[in-house]
């Protein structure tokens, strides 16, 4: 990777559209915005607020690389976009910048969540993605937390204090949000709920890891992985121990960078 | 959906004999209407959080501007799904029997199928010209949450949820998205994005999609005139537009005084109203008492 440059890693996710700056192994700054449905104006938007934020002008981008499931959308004249990379290679190699001894990421985005094993460069070993039945987790956290009236921050701190086990037990997010919504209506404690939505999503993520071999150090991307709740009860199910990573959303972002050239 | 309340200033409370509230506790919003005599008075909705507390904050805002207190509510009703947990009614009543009596009131008693399209549920509910409910049908799990469906829809598309409808009126020609399930639906409305269809058609698609879904529930109870709509939904006109063309028959236009969202709220009112003249009456008359 060159030392020198100033590179861009643009993320474009089902949901939310992640823009990161590095300068060689250093972060500089970073940006969210929501995909809605034009991919290429949120891709300018977030590049020209992650530039502002760092204090550069676009022009001063040595290169961007672009990852993602829109990633090939983000290839039109006016984002100059160098390359693009798969967004598990991304992945990979994000996590593996952010915890060198990481050697498999569970990444829960808006849409889709995958588990990705890799080596000690980040080349991929093994991939596994969620069926469909179980697409859309993430946006189904933000949904359910608004339907009961938390943030999301809150909906986590919440279900920490929970003290009853409810149970959410069935495989689909439509049946799983009306069951949570009859739970609220049958007067239960509003932390109980949160935990058991928070029990629902990691069933979800830990049946999609069953079908292949964990490596350790295990660790969590994607913005769902700033929840401690959703940490804890993947630990304690999985029985292993996973860690969340800083900035787990911009792990994608990050990836990209690092590709950059082929990672030279 | 928007927090609101209003009052009808051309009524005084002071001269009313009867005094009456329902409370609907929805999943997405909780609603209340105030009756004086049975002329609707106030009216309020709020998002919902926990049942107990929303219908707190729906009653207070439908008293707010009217210097009444909880207390000088003669008689309360509550009505949706949370309405045990509502703890300041006298009776509860679902949420089928409401939207029957409250259809029939606004639209009067030609209406014979009323479908309720709510945030978490759909119920299709036939009646007679009184409003009694003779069926119902409730939709099956899978089409739980349609309502909600279309705010996390409209956040997608960053959109408002009250313009989604129109926009979805500007495409005829359009992909077919799944119509069993709403996960499966919004997942492949966001393939479409990637396959760059433009946005109006992909609105088109996901409002097409949810309407296939609401009209085979109301296919199967089947549809005897006049046929009317309330409930959030009946606000989307993609929706409706869709839904009629589907089932072939169309629905009685709102009316302009009511919110159709409120339509069940009124029932629920409506009952509160019956049964405390029925209290009253069987109070001054104890030998006819159970009678009415």
């Amino acid at each position: 990777m060159s030392k020198e440059k100033i590179l861009a890693g643009l993320d474009a996710g089902h949901v939310n559209t992640k823009v990161i700056i590095m300068r060689g192994q250093e972060i500089l700054g970073y940006c969210t915005v929501p995909t809605g449905f034009d991919v290429v104006a949120a891709a300018q938007t977030a590049l020209n607020d992650a530039s502002d934020n760092v204090g550069i002008s676009h022009g001063e981008l040595g290169g961007i690389v672009a990852t993602g499931i829109f990633r090939d959308m983000t290839k039109v004249p006016p984002l100059n976009v160098t390359s693009t990379v798969p967004e598990y290679v991304a992945d990979a190699k994000g996590a593996l910048f952010l915890n060198k001894n990481s050697r498999t990421v569970i990444d829960i985005g808006g849409n889709i969540q995958k588990a990705i094993r890799y080596d000690q460069n980040g080349n991929l070993l093994d991939v596994n993605q969620n069926d469909k039945c179980a697409d859309g987790l993430g946006i189904f956290y933000t949904t359910i937390a608004k339907a009961i009236g938390l943030s999301e921050q809150e909906m986590s701190e919440l279900a920490l204090k929970s003290t009853n086990n409810l149970f959410i037990a069935i495989q689909c997010a439509v049946s799983a949000e009306s069951e949570a919504i009859d739970l609220m209506c049958q007067g239960r404690d509003i932390a109980d709920v949160a935990d058991a939505i928070l029990r629902f999503i990691v069933e979800r993520v830990a049946d999609m890891c069953t079908s292949m071999s964990l490596t350790k150090e295990i660790v969590v991307a994607g913005g769902l992985a700033k929840s401690q709740a959703l940490i804890k009860h993947l630990s304690s199910l999985m029985k292993q121990d996973v860690s969340a990573l800083d900035i787990p959303e911009y792990v994608g972002a990050i990836g990209a960078v690092i590709s950059y050239e082929g990672g030279k | 959906m928007n927090e609101y309340s209003s009052v009808n200033k051309q009524l005084d409370w002071r001269r009313a004999k009867v005094i009456v509230a329902g409370v609907d506790s929805g999943a997405v919003s909780s609603k209340a209407v105030i009756l004086l005599d049975g002329q609707p008075y106030a009216f309020s909705q709020v998002r919902t959080r926990t049942p107990k507390e929303s219908a707190f904050s729906a009653i207070n805002a439908a008293l707010a501007k009217t210097h009444l207190g909880l207390q000088d509510i003669h008689y309360i009703v509550a009505t949706g799904c949370g309405r045990a947990q509502v703890p300041f009614t006298h009776k509860t009543i679902s949420e089928i029997a409401c939207s029957a009596a409250g259809a029939v009131h606004i639209w009067g008693p030609t209406v014979r199928t009323v479908l309720d399209a709510g945030g978490q549920s759909c119920k299709v509910i036939h009646c007679t010209e009184k409003g009694r409910v003779t069926a119902f049908l409730w939709n099956d799990k899978c089409a739980e949450g349609i309502g909600r469906s279309m705010e996390v829809f409209a956040d997608l598309a960053k959109k408002e949820v009250t313009e989604i409808g129109n926009i979805a009126l500007q495409s005829d020609q359009f992909p077919k998205i799944s119509d069993f399930c709403v996960v499966y639906a919004r997942s492949e409305a966001l393939d479409l994005i990637r396959s760059k269809v433009p946005l109006e058609q992909v609105i088109a698609a996901y409002h097409y999609a949810m309407a296939k879904r609401i009209s085979t529930l109301v296919a199967r109870l089947g549809v005897k005139k006049d046929f009317v709509i309330i409930g959030g939904l009946a606000k989307n006109p993609g929706i409706i537009d869709w839904l009629e063309s589907i089932l072939l028959v169309s629905s009685l236009a709102p009316k302009p005084e009511w919110d159709p969202t409120l339509t069940v709220t009124l029932g629920a009112a409506l009952f509160a109203d019956a049964f405390y003249r029925r209290q009253q009456y069987n109070i001054s008359a104890p030998n006819t008492a159970g009678k009415p």
